[in-house]
């Protein structure tokens, strides 16, 4: 029935005998975005990675236009007309953008001998002329910026002709702005009769560009429905199977400063930072991508070097700048990207947790480990660990879960400061409000804490005060009601039309 | 409250050691290639057989066991050789010049540390590759040794000296109980001590390690400095039994090293290794000598034999890990 351009029916995929996916059914309009909705662990990257040829399921079928493909590897999705756009962009970065829209097929001349780049050229601008017109193909593609770089990928993919594009987080590195091109974008491949598969956590985003939604839970499909009939909180209770109750936000902050930033610098990322934060304060900062509020925290942290400006923790000034000096003062950062900078994977949980306070389980050179053990066990408890096993690799966890334990690895440090740079990206739903809960339980107990976030909702609930970035410099601070999703867009952008 | 379940995962506790599986199945390696041996060489499993095959494998697995610590760390040490080299032509000189045999030792084994700083903290500081620091390294500390000698060895090791490296302890040759020795310290430092959880952090993640304030520059210089060290004490070993030192010693010690260390199951991307293992791939290489020697094939076929037996180490690894 061609009614769908691609039905996938019964599929079901098991890695160790675990489930991932068990019977999923699930089809696609021609020209429809048809959202993928489902917790982290819900089943949706291993439907993606059977749809693109990269994993064989275990049982069922795919047809696309009616016909059953043999997906075999990822060629055989391509011939089929289905492209995916993954998360962490796929892409040689010292390549140009030709030479990446063409990787694995180039044109050639001189019957195979050579690569045409000319033609190649001629055909990039063709795709880019509709998309950006703006990219250069001769570009080496690690010059561009993310949102571009992810639109070369959507020009690789209508290359192919594909009918169907799967986007997995396609906005995870992009500015609301970005966000919006990108609508345009989807508006524009809708008429040209092309399917998309949006996979997202985003609701706004959700409810803003797809038509239809395709809910799955712990590997089955629970739900299909049409985005105008729903509200985000039927959807999110249909991800998680129970109700989330919106909750409000509580002040712990005292009068007593912990954190002093006096005119910290670094180039032209970070101009003159100053301020402070109070023991029990939960300061929020909010900017574009690029505002400099990443750079701002490991500047604070001692990760990278500063180029001028002071920062003193309960009055005592950090003075040598290094990760060091700033552990010794009490302040810590929890990483934006943890497989990049939070976890050191093949470790255990318990001395992933244990790096920073290596010294205090040290006696006579050797480490005492029953006291390791002990110390990581109490904090793990605290801080919700589950399933409570401090031997696990962390490289096997959830994403919520290996955040928990690099949040302990500074509650055991009895940190005074704690950095959050956007505390729960790639966790889902369930786990966002558990770490929620826990940077308040933090805020109770006195720390200082700082949260760089992208997701307005988020800063707006935890904050108890607000900063405003833009391009390296702090524009505003914000209090109590005056903490609205226009006011930060306001200060966040550069031209500004709006009245207040 | 007790935690729970499984202790890291695929370990079984044996006594004083924790085996992996993957040691084990290392060991078990060795046990087919000895068996192998044993059958069709009557000489091969006999007391004295079995000890040389221990005494010639324990420069090499000194070496393998420094080659380790710095592999896990995400580096390599490719300076290994001529660094044994340059110690050793130095602290000879020193010897045969009458300086006392403690103080010579000292010294020697201060070179191998300085040779360490020097790659060490290239790699640490200015932030260069270390292949490329060990294999400047390798040209220079070469170069030094020669120049330092004009080429040539350099003869009368004192005889205090040579007895001590050829002596025997409750009958086993010193060379092997010196490395059962730093195999143990080693053993110790990697799974019981701050370095060793650092060593293993900055190779499995430098940055993350950097962000949770390991000391990653400190660590990265440390095992230099002991891979230095270890080769200095292997060259000691040699011009023991020698008597004399060559500035053209150590020549390809590098690749044994690496080899020994890479059957054992460190990964050369960092973060994996292990002390036992590379004891057992030592010997392992050590042992297929033997075995060849004895079966009277030619030498090119032991070379042969040995990168085969590297890259059917590689693929076993491969595919029981199944990553």
């Amino acid at each position: 029935m061609e009614q769908y351009c691609l039905t996938m029916r019964g599929i079901s995929k098991s890695y160790s005998g675990v489930a991932a996916v068990q019977g999923v059914d699930f089809s696609v309009r021609p020209g429809e975005v048809h959202a993928l909705i489902g917790e982290n662990g819900a089943g949706k990257s291993t439907l993606l990675n059977i749809l693109s040829g990269v994993r064989a399921a275990d049982s069922g079928e795919i047809l696309v236009e009616g016909q059953v493909i043999q997906m075999k590897n990822p060629l055989s999705a391509r011939h089929a007309g289905i492209a995916m756009i993954h998360q962490e962009l796929q892409h040689v970065p010292e390549l140009s953008v030709a030479q990446n829209m063409f990787l694995g097929r180039p044109l050639t001349k001189m019957k195979g001998l050579f690569v045409d780049r000319k033609a190649q050229y001629k055909r990039a601008v063709a795709i880019l002329r509709r998309l950006d017109p703006s990219i250069n193909p001769d570009e080496p593609i690690k010059n561009l910026k993310v949102s571009q770089q992810q639109i070369v990928e959507i020009a690789r993919a209508l290359l192919d002709e594909a009918k169907i594009i799967a986007m997995d987080e396609p906005t995870s590195s992009l500015t609301p702005t970005e966000f919006e091109r990108l609508a345009e974008l989807i508006s524009d491949l809708k008429s040209m009769n092309v399917s998309l598969i949006y996979v997202s956590h985003k609701m706004n985003e959700i409810f803003k560009v797809c038509d239809r939604a395709t809910i799955l839970r712990d590997g089955k499909q629970v739900g299909v429905v049409n985005i105008c009939d729903e509200t985000e909180e039927t959807i999110v209770t249909k991800m998680v199977g129970r109700k989330i109750e919106k909750v409000q936000h509580h002040s712990y902050a005292t009068e007593r400063i912990v954190l002093s930033v006096e005119d910290l610098s670094r180039d032209k990322a970070v101009r003159n930072a100053t301020f402070s934060v109070k023991a029990g304060e939960v300061l929020g900062i909010a900017g574009l991508v690029g505002s400099g509020r990443t750079e701002l925290l490991k500047l604070i942290a001692g990760i990278d070097a500063k180029t001028g400006g002071n920062i003193e923790v309960e009055g005592v000034a950090v003075k040598k700048h290094n990760v060091s000096s700033a552990i010794r003062a009490g302040i810590g950062l929890v990483p934006e990207d943890r497989k990049k900078e939070g976890i050191i994977k093949e470790r255990a949980v318990k001395m992933n947790m244990a790096l920073p306070s290596m010294a205090r389980f040290t006696r006579f050179g050797l480490l005492k480990k029953s006291q390791l053990n002990q110390t990581a066990l109490d904090v793990m408890t605290d801080l919700r660990l589950r399933p409570l096993n401090i031997e696990k690799t962390i490289g096997t966890l959830s994403g919520g879960n290996q955040q928990k334990v690099i949040i302990g690895r500074w509650v055991a440090a009895d940190n005074k400061v704690f950095l959050f740079d956007e505390p729960t990206r790639g966790i889902d739903i369930g786990a966002k409000s558990e770490i929620y809960n826990l940077i308040e339980k933090l805020a109770q107990q006195g720390k200082a804490i700082v949260v760089v976030s992208s997701e307005m909702p988020e800063i707006i609930r935890i904050s108890d005060r607000v900063l405003v970035m833009r391009e390296g410099q702090i524009t505003k601070e914000l209090n109590g009601d005056d903490i609205t999703e226009e006011n930060i867009a306001r200060y966040a952008i550069n031209d500004v039309k709006k009245a207040v | 409250m007790t935690t729970q379940g499984n202790v890291q995962p695929k370990a079984f506790p044996l006594a004083l050691f924790k085996f992996n599986v993957r040691d084990a199945g290392t060991l078990i390696g060795l046990l087919i290639i000895v068996i192998t041996f044993s059958f069709l060489s009557p000489v091969f499993f006999t007391l004295p057989n079995l000890l040389n095959i221990l005494q010639q494998s324990s420069i090499n697995g000194i070496i393998a066991l420094g080659m380790t610590l710095v592999i896990i760390s995400g580096g390599i040490d490719l300076s290994v050789g001529p660094t044994a080299a340059l110690s050793a032509v130095l602290g000879a000189t020193l010897m045969v010049a009458g300086v006392p045999v403690p103080l010579a030792i000292m010294a020697t084994l201060g070179v191998g540390a300085l040779c360490g700083v020097f790659s060490g903290m290239l790699v640490a500081y200015a932030g260069l590759q270390p292949f490329i620091v060990t294999l400047g390294g390798l040209s220079l500390f070469r170069a030094l040794a020669l120049i330092f000698t004009n080429g040539n060895p350099i003869f009368g090791i004192p005889m205090e000296f040579r007895t001590v490296i050829n002596s025997t302890v409750f009958g086993v040759p010193a060379p092997i109980v010196i490395v059962i020795a730093i195999a143990a310290i080693l053993w110790v430092v990697m799974n019981k001590t701050p370095l060793g959880e650092y060593i293993l952090a900055v190779g499995g993640n430098e940055e993350a390690a950097r962000v949770a304030g390991v000391p990653v520059k400190r660590t990265k210089v440390t095992v230099f400095v002991i891979s230095g060290v270890l080769a200095s004490l292997a060259s000691l070993i040699l011009i023991g039994r020698l008597g004399a030192a060559e500035p053209t010693m150590g020549n390809l010690w590098e690749l044994d090293a690496i080899a020994a260390a890479a059957i054992g199951g460190a990964s050369l991307m960092g973060g994996k290794g292990s002390v036992i293992g590379t004891l057992i791939g030592a010997v392992i290489l050590g042992s297929l000598r033997n075995g060849l020697t004895l079966l009277n094939i030619q030498a090119f076929y032991q070379l042969l034999a040995t990168g085969l037996i590297i890259i059917i180490a590689m693929l076993i690894d491969r595919a029981t890990r199944g990553k």
